[in-house]
This record gives structure tokens, C-alpha cells and sequence, in this order.
């Protein structure tokens, strides 16, 4: 469904305007906040077009993971490589470059507050990627009418409901047809009548071709969209697995606890 | 430049306490007195107001939120002048200039206490005021014992803005030849006449040094309620 | 009380001199406010992009002119500064020109005129600095990410998303600072320009007419006042735009 939006950008040679490989590897990546450690050597690889969810209590530092993939947090140590190539050490331009190339959607929104809903679309479009503001229209337009918002074009974000405006903002993150995205807790902040409207419109984009990472605790997304599970603890991945075998039998003992927890809470003690 | 610090070691008696030995304190020490006499003055008066205004909103509230805008919408010179001609006349006699531009800025400042210490009021969490009132107390009772300590600490950077806008705003007293540290540096440039930088830059950097320590004692009060 | 003779303010000379005076005031405040914005907006670029010393620089030029009083600020621009400039600059603006003579009859290449603006200029930049780098933090930090999430380079992240959320921010406080110059403007009297408070003074002098001239410049105040404020704010970007709360929005969902 999501096919049609995904044209490649206009060529241009610089370092990460086209990824050729949508992949994203973690070689034993580490992060310290002085001197706490949230995440303590992360090795992860994720296949062009896979789509991952990342699992785990909270304070395990899986927001951390996949902030640090478009650089909202740097990395302490390690690598993280996209499209094979390291991105530590990257010029302010072929930074900007990669994050116009990763779509990214906050548990908050975050969508500005003072633009409308086709603005907050536009305005990337427009300033970042020197688009002709007819096109950029257009564009926005289309992107609305895919997650369900064509008739909220000229709202405010205030008057917008929480699933609203989280679709939006995953239709602002799709408009530079980024290869991959990324999705922080997307439905964490929302009442639960709005979750399914935003699972829904992240269950049409996922196996379309582009990489999907997504830290959530909706385990029925994970259950039924994702292609591999990856439960983080501590700081560290503990288990890596495919979602049936994930869910039915969790092999790390600390991830059949968290399971318990999830999806039996008031049977915690049961095995 | 050695020159102009002359005329500032010569007349320093004169700039920082007046004609003291004649019973006319000026200068500096003017300036103290009358900052420390129209805070004392403001402060309770307008914490008294903030009180009235947040326990009666509609008309009383509505006249003070006038009354106040009146007052800060002119200059504060125009209210020393108003207050130079109607306190004789309501009060029958000749009343001491320093003491009339006290009255002045104390009535000037009011306003701004009110509006700061209303402000403070409201953002306290309603639940302060509903449990106060659960238990039975009494407005005046919640206001002294509960809410104004909470609001005075949480204000304290606010008012001490205010309190160092009072100290600025003596020099006001210029125009009307009160002889506080501004005015007293004008008498002396006047005389003296070849050195303006160093009076000017004298005088700016004392009510610097005064403004400044208020600000930096603010900080540490508040510091340790956090 | 005794009886108010307002002819005698309202009339013939003390007219004039009213006249002259509140359209002395106006222009003064133009002018000060034009010399304040452009040196709050260097002040701000300095702040934004001068590394550590622009930050320093930009401190303590805020500090200097916070703290001390306005009064000796214009004091020391026109009796000190003013006779370091050089003799042949004084001298062309002491000079009369046919150029130097804004409607209403004020003349504004004057020492006076130049002095009083300078220095309201630079004493509400000060402010004006503080308010609008204090709108700016208020911009809540997922704005800011979610531009630089998009790509958005530093000077692109400033003009199209925090500075216009900022500047909404600060604007009634900003406004608040012209509505203040145009007031401290009185204080130039202090130095002899011929404004509004002078004027009203120099009636009282001449015919001692205390109470009426005071009325008079009083309103006047009062009324510009008003005027600009709602002019400012009506020119102005509107606030944040207040969220309704959950509960309001579930409600209006159709079923």
C-alpha cells in the first residue's frame, strides 16, 4: 500500500543521500551517562526491509538503542553502521543527510505546534530537501490521505486528538520516502481506543521495503507484524528470536518473567 | 583618568552619605533609606492586596487590576509629581522631598508586589487551598499560615526583580532634586564640570555593585529551598 | 481643592507646548525602539552563534544595563560620551539643517534628541534580549528534536521552528518593554529634551498650573499607552495555542 510513496531521492553522489542497503548494524555499542551505564555492548544486525521490535521493562535502555541510531544520542563506544558504513564521526552536512534518510516518530509527537497538520509535512520537504512548495502540497496531501487525516489538513496540532496527531507525525516522517524508520514507543502516550488506529497504519507500512525498528509494549504488534523479537534488560540484548518462538517459548529466564509480567499481570507468580 | 578619580576620592563623603553632619543624609545612604523605606511599605501593602484580590474575584478584584494598571501606565515621575502636590494638600503641611518620592515609589511598587504575590497564588496546586478548606480553616487563616510562606519562597526571585527596580527607580529623585546618590552626582558634575565619565561611571557602578549583591543574596536564599 | 482653570493649559502657548512636547515623546520612542530591536537582534545573534565569547559579551552587556539605573545611563551618554565623540561630528549635528526636522516640528539631529534615544535604545535591548532568549527555552525540547529527527540544520531549526514559537512566547513581555521606553522616555527630561514630562513641567513654571498640566500629560501617557499596546499586540504573533484536555476531546470524536 505504501509502495507507490517510496520514489528514490534525486541523485546525488554525497555519502548517505541514497542508502543502497537500508540495513542497520550495532557493533558492541556502548552508552554511559557519566558514569551510569544504560547500554553495555550491544551487537545487533538488521536486514533491509526487516521490521524489528524491541522489547523489554522499562530503564532497560531500548529508547536509548534507537536513539542513538539517528544520532538524537551519541554513542559512548562501538559502532553503529548503516548501509555498512560507520557513522560516528560523520560532517555536520552527511549527518543531516542520513537523518532526512531515517524517518523517526516520538512517543510525544512532537509535532509543531504551530503549523498545520500539511504544514508539519511541508515544511521538511520544503526547507530540508528543496522541494517546490506545489509538489511538497501534494505530496502532504497524498501522505494524509494514506493514514486517514485528508480532512484534518488545515487543523492545529491542538485540536487534534492524541492518535491524530501520532499519525500525522508518522505521515511527516514518511514524506522524504525515508528507507528506514524508526518508532520510539509510538503509541505509549495515547488512550487506548486511539492505539489501534496508529497500529494500524504501521501494520500497512511494514513489509512494504522499508526497515521498520520499533520499541513498544503492544505485544500483539509484535506477536503478528514483527519478523524478530529482540528483548533487552539491563543494557543488554538477552534474547534475539523470531515471535513464535519469542512468546511461546522464551528461552532467557529474565524474558519469560517479563512475558509473565505482560501478558499474565495478575498471575506474575505462576509459571 | 588618574585625574578624574580625584574628584571622586574628594567628594566621596558627599556621594555616599550627603550632608550627614548638617542632619541631611544624601547619597548613597539616601538611596538605601529610601529603597529600604518604600519596601517596607510595599511589601506588606501588597501582599495585603494580592490577599483581597485572590479571595475576591469579580469587582473587588476587577478595581484592583484597574487601579494598578493606572499606576504602572504612566511614568513613575508623574506619580512622584502627583504625590508632591496632593500630599500637602491632604495632609496640610510641608512634607520632606525624600519622604514624598518614598511614598511615591512605595505606592508605585505596591502594585507590582500585588500582581507578583497574585501570581504566585494562583499557581499554587488547588489541592493546597481544597484541603485547607476541608479541614475547616478560614480564608485569612489558609492565606497566613499556608499559602503565603509557600508563595513568598516560590515569588522570592520575582520580588527581589521588583525590590532591584526600586533601587534604580530612586535615582528618580533627580528630577526632583532630592539629594540621593544621582542627584548628588549631578551636583558634582555640575561644580566640577571636566569630569563626567568618572562621576557618571562611579555612580553607575556603585548602584551596580547594589544590584548585583541583591540579586546574587536572592539566589542563595532561594537555592536551598529547592 | 482648589478650582482647575483648564484654559489655562489647553490655550495658546501652553497648548503649543503640549503639542510639541507628546509629539516630541512619539518620536523619540520611535526612534529609541528602532535602536533597541536592532541591537536586541545582534545581541541575540551574537548570543546564538558567537561560541563561548559572544555568550560573555552578550552577559554582560545584559548585566550592565540591567543594573544600573536608566537616569544615569542617559546622564552619562549626554554629559560623558557625548564630548568623546569627535569635534567635527558635534558640530554638524549641533549645526541647524533643514534635513534634521521630523513633522510636527521636532528636531531630531540634536544632541538631546540622539542622547535620549541612544540611550532608551540601548537600556531596553537589555531587556528585550532577556525576554526573548527566556521565549526561547520555553519551546518544549521535542520540537527541537523532532526537527533536527527531520534533518533540519541549526539556522533552519531556528527560523522555522523556535523562533517563531519563541517570539509567540515572548511577545506581551515584549510589548511591555516598548510600552516601557515609550514611559522612561520621560526621564530625558532629566537631561533637557524637550518631551512631554519637560513640557508639562515648564507650563507648571510659567503659569503654575500644577494639577492641570499634570492631568493633561498623565492622560495622555495613559492613552498612548493603551494605543500602543493594542497596536503591538495586534501586530504580534498570537501565544502557544492552549491544548484541550483529553476528557473535552473524547467528547467531540464522533461515535
Amino acid at each position: 500500500m505504501f509502495s507507490g510513496l517510496f520514489s528514490s531521492s534525486a541523485a546525488d553522489a554525497a555519502d548517505f543521500a541514497h542508502l543502497a542497503q537500508a540495513s542497520v548494524t550495532f557493533c558492541d555499542v556502548v552508552k554511559r551517562y557519566g558514569d551510569r551505564p544504560v547500554l553495555k555492548g550491544i551487537n545487533l544486525s538488521v536486514t533491509p526491509g526487516e521490521v524489528v521490535a524491541i522489547l523489554g521493562p522499562s530503564g532497560s535502555g531500548k529508547s536509548t538503542l534507537i536513539r542513538l541510531i539517528n544520532q538524537l544520542e551519541t554513542l559512548t563506544s562501538g559502532e553503529i553502521l548503516i548501509d555498512g558504513k560507520p557513522t560516528r564521526q560523520l560532517s555536520r552536512r552527511a549527518l543531516r543527510q542520513l537523518r532526512s534518510r531515517v524517518g523517526f516518530v516520538f512517543q510525544q509527537f512532537n509535532l509543531y505546534s504551530h503549523l498545520t497538520a500539511r504544514q508539519n509535512i511541508t515544511l521538511a520537504l520544503e526547507q530540508v530537501h528543496g522541494w517546490p512548495s506545489a509538489q511538497a502540497h501534494t505530496r502532504a496531501d497524498a501522505l494524509l490521505s494514506q493514514v486517514g487525516m485528508a480532512d484534518k489538513a488545515e487543523q492545529y496540532p491542538d485540536t487534534l486528538s492524541g492518535g491524530q496527531q501520532q499519525r500525522v507525525a508518522i505521515a511527516r516522517a514518511l514524506a522524504s520516502s525515508p528507507q528506514i524508520i524508526l518508532f520510539d514507543e509510538p503509541t505509549s502516550a495515547l488512550d487506548p481506543e486511539m492505539i489501534g488506529e496508529v497500529l494500524l497504519v504501521m501494520k500497512a507500512l511494514a513489509h512494504s521495503g522499508i526497515t521498520m525498528i520499533v520499541v513498544t509494549h503492544e505485544m500483539q504488534f509484535a506477536r503478528e507484524i514483527a519478523d524478530r523479537v529482540v528483548f533487552i534488560d539491563g543494557g543488554q540484548i538477552l534474547e534475539v528470536a523470531p515471535p513464535e518462538q519469542f512468546f511461546q517459548h522464551p528461552s532467557h529466564p529474565r524474558a519469560r518473567r517479563f512475558l509473565q509480567k505482560v501478558l499474565n499481570p495478575l498471575h506474575q507468580d505462576a509459571v | 583618568m588618574l585625574a578624574g578619580f580625584s574628584v571622586i576620592t574628594d567628594n566621596l563623603d558627599y556621594l555616599l552619605w550627603g550632608r550627614i553632619s548638617a542632619g541631611q543624609p544624601g547619597g548613597v545612604l539616601l538611596t538605601l533609606l529610601m529603597a529600604f523605606g518604600a519596601a517596607a511599605l510595599a511589601l506588606p501593602a501588597g501582599i495585603a492586596l494580592a490577599g483581597l484580590a485572590w479571595r475576591y474575584p469579580g469587582v473587588i478584584r476587577q478595581t484592583l487590576f484597574a487601579w494598578a494598571e493606572l499606576i504602572r501606565g504612566i511614568p513613575l515621575i508623574f506619580v512622584i509629581f502627583w504625590m508632591w502636590y496632593l500630599l500637602p494638600l491632604m495632609t496640610g503641611g510641608d512634607l520632606p522631598g525624600a519622604l514624598t518620592v518614598t511614598l511615591a515609589l512605595a505606592w508605585f511598587t505596591a502594585a507590582a508586589v500585588m500582581h507578583s504575590v497574585l501570581a504566585g497564588l494562583r499557581a499554587l496546586p488547588v489541592g493546597q487551598y481544597e484541603a485547607a478548606q476541608s479541614q475547616g480553616f478560614g480564608a485569612l487563616q489558609t492565606l497566613w499560615h499556608l499559602l503565603l510562606p509557600q508563595v513568598l519562597r516560590n515569588t522570592l526571585p520575582s520580588l527581589s526583580g521588583i525590590f532591584i527596580s526600586l533601587l534604580k527607580d530612586t535615582s528618580l529623585a533627580f528630577i526632583v532634586n532630592v539629594p540621593e546618590l544621582t542627584t548628588v552626582a549631578g551636583q558634582v558634575n555640575n561644580r566640577v564640570q571636566i569630569y563626567p565619565a568618572a562621576i557618571f561611571i562611579f555612580t553607575g557602578l556603585v548602584y551596580y555593585l547594589l544590584c548585583c549583591t541583591v540579586e546574587q543574596l536572592a539566589k542563595r536564599i532561594t537555592r536551598p529551598a529547592l | 481643592m482648589p478650582a482647575l482653570d483648564w484654559q489655562g493649559v489647553l490655550t495658546g502657548q501652553p497648548l503649543q507646548w503640549i503639542l510639541s512636547g507628546f509629539l516630541t515623546t512619539l518620536w523619540v520612542t520611535l526612534a529609541g525602539a528602532l535602536v533597541a530591536s536592532l541591537l536586541t537582534l545582534a545581541c541575540l545573534g551574537l548570543r546564538l552563534t558567537g561560541g563561548r565569547l559572544g555568550t560573555a559579551v552578550v552577559a554582560a552587556w545584559v548585566s550592565l544595563f540591567r543594573n544600573t539605573p536608566l537616569l544615569v545611563q542617559l546622564l552619562f551618554w549626554y554629559f560623558a560620551a557625548w564630548n568623546g565623540l569627535p569635534q567635527a561630528f558635534r558640530a554638524v549635528v549641533m549645526a541647524d539643517h533643514p534635513w534634521s526636522v521630523l513633522p510636527g516640528n521636532v528636531w531630531w539631529f540634536t544632541p538631546e534628541f540622539l542622547c535620549s534615544a541612544w540611550g532608551l535604545g540601548v537600556f531596553t535591548s537589555a531587556f528585550l534580549t532577556e525576554e526573548v532568549t527566556a521565549g526561547l527555552r520555553a519551546v518544549s525540547s521535542g520540537q527541537r528534536e523532532a526537527a533536527l529527527a527531520q534533518g533540519f540544520s541549526s539556522w533552519r531549526l531556528l527560523r522555522h521552528i523556535l523562533l517563531p514559537q519563541g517570539l509567540a512566547n515572548a511577545w506581551q513581555p515584549v510589548v511591555g518593554q516598548y510600552l516601557n521606553l515609550m514611559k522612561l522616555s520621560s526621564l530625558a527630561s532629566g537631561i533637557g529634551f524637550a518631551e512631554l514630562t519637560y513640557q508639562v513641567r515648564q507650563i507648571e513654571s510659567y503659569n503654575a498650573h500644577a494639577l492641570e498640566a499634570f492631568s493633561v500629560g498623565t492622560a495622555l501617557y495613559l492613552l498612548t499607552g493603551i494605543a500602543l499596546g493594542l497596536l503591538l499586540t495586534k501586530l504580534g504573533p498570537t501565544p502557544a495555542r492552549r491544548r484541550k484536555t483529553n476528557t473535552e476531546l473524547r467528547s467531540e470524536e464522533p461515535c
